[in-house]
């Protein structure tokens, strides 16, 4: 696992990634499988989003304070408001083919 | 403006090179990335897309006159935004670079789709663009520059996910042998 910007964060940082890969491979392999209808696969990422929160929450609010606090000391709060302001990034790319296209 | 693109397989199933980009650096093969740190998350729970923005630390040694000229220390940090979609088994990753962005944008796409049931097609561009209005030779200078590291380092990264790869599959593979 890589380590933070700011080595007091990389504990905190290590344990959230952890966290976060379980819950993924749990959660990636069922939202693949296609043959689940729409309010099925609603419910299921409905489900999963709570359950990162439940596993995950309590550290990613720790290690998110701790890396919120070395930007603002490393002076890069500016560079990440502008960057986010020039490329909000809020939506997935578009233009990619669909699932029924696919074999 | 500097374009680059190239196309690539990998191995490996879809879900297996999603689950692998979380676990590619640190990386011997891309030792310039020295920190990653996650700034925001989030699930969305009527699709089931997983957005992570991030930002990438990288350390690289700028020529000299690039420092005098445009400033800047080894240290550039790059933002990273990323989209996995189960459901379209479709990951995308952007990233634009914040530092020397004042002088220069280096815009990075990605894309993992899966190209059949075991192999995953890469794609990867980039649009590299000093901005205007910044002396014309040392815009192109700097261009120049950063179009050779961002090859090298673009070389440089598919070397190294391929053996993250590799390591992790066969390591978990050992693993449920070693159970069974």
């Amino acid at each position: 696992m890589a380590d933070s910007l700011s080595p007091e964060c990389t504990p905190l940082k290590h344990k959230y990634d952890s966290c976060f890969n379980e819950w993924f491979e749990g959660y990636l392999e069922p939202a693949i499988a296609a043959s689940a209808t729409q309010p099925e696969r609603e419910a299921y990422s409905r489900q999963k989003a709570a359950e990162f929160e439940t596993k995950c929450g309590k550290i990613w609010k720790e290690y998110k304070t701790c890396v919120h606090d070395s930007l603002k000391q490393k002076g890069l709060d500016p560079l990440i408001q502008q960057a986010r302001e020039e490329n909000p990034l809020k939506e997935p790319p578009a233009g990619q083919s669909t699932p029924s296209d696919r074999v | 403006m500097h374009f680059f693109s190239q196309v690539y397989n990998y191995n490996h199933p879809w879900s297996h090179v999603v689950i692998g980009m979380w676990h590619k650096y640190p990386n011997p093969k891309c030792s310039h990335v020295i920190s990653i740190d996650v700034l925001d998350r989030s699930v969305d729970p009527k699709t089931g897309i997983i957005r992570t923005e991030r930002i990438l630390g990288c350390k690289q040694k700028a020529p000299g006159w690039i420092v005098k000229l445009f400033g800047g220390s080894e240290d550039a940090f790059v933002r990273e935004i990323s989209f996995i979609d189960p459901r379209n088994q479709r990951a995308s990753i952007s990233s634009v670079n914040m530092s020397l962005s004042q002088f220069a944008t280096c815009v990075e796409q990605i894309e993992y789709s899966p190209a059949s049931h075991d192999c995953t097609a890469f794609t990867q561009t980039a649009e590299i663009q000093a901005r205007l209005g910044i002396w014309r030779s040392a815009a192109d200078g700097l261009e120049r520059w950063l179009v050779q590291r961002f090859e090298q380092n673009a070389h440089l990264g598919k070397l190294g996910f391929t053996d993250v790869l590799r390591r992790l599959w066969e390591e978990r593979q050992q693993l449920q042998s070693v159970a069974a």
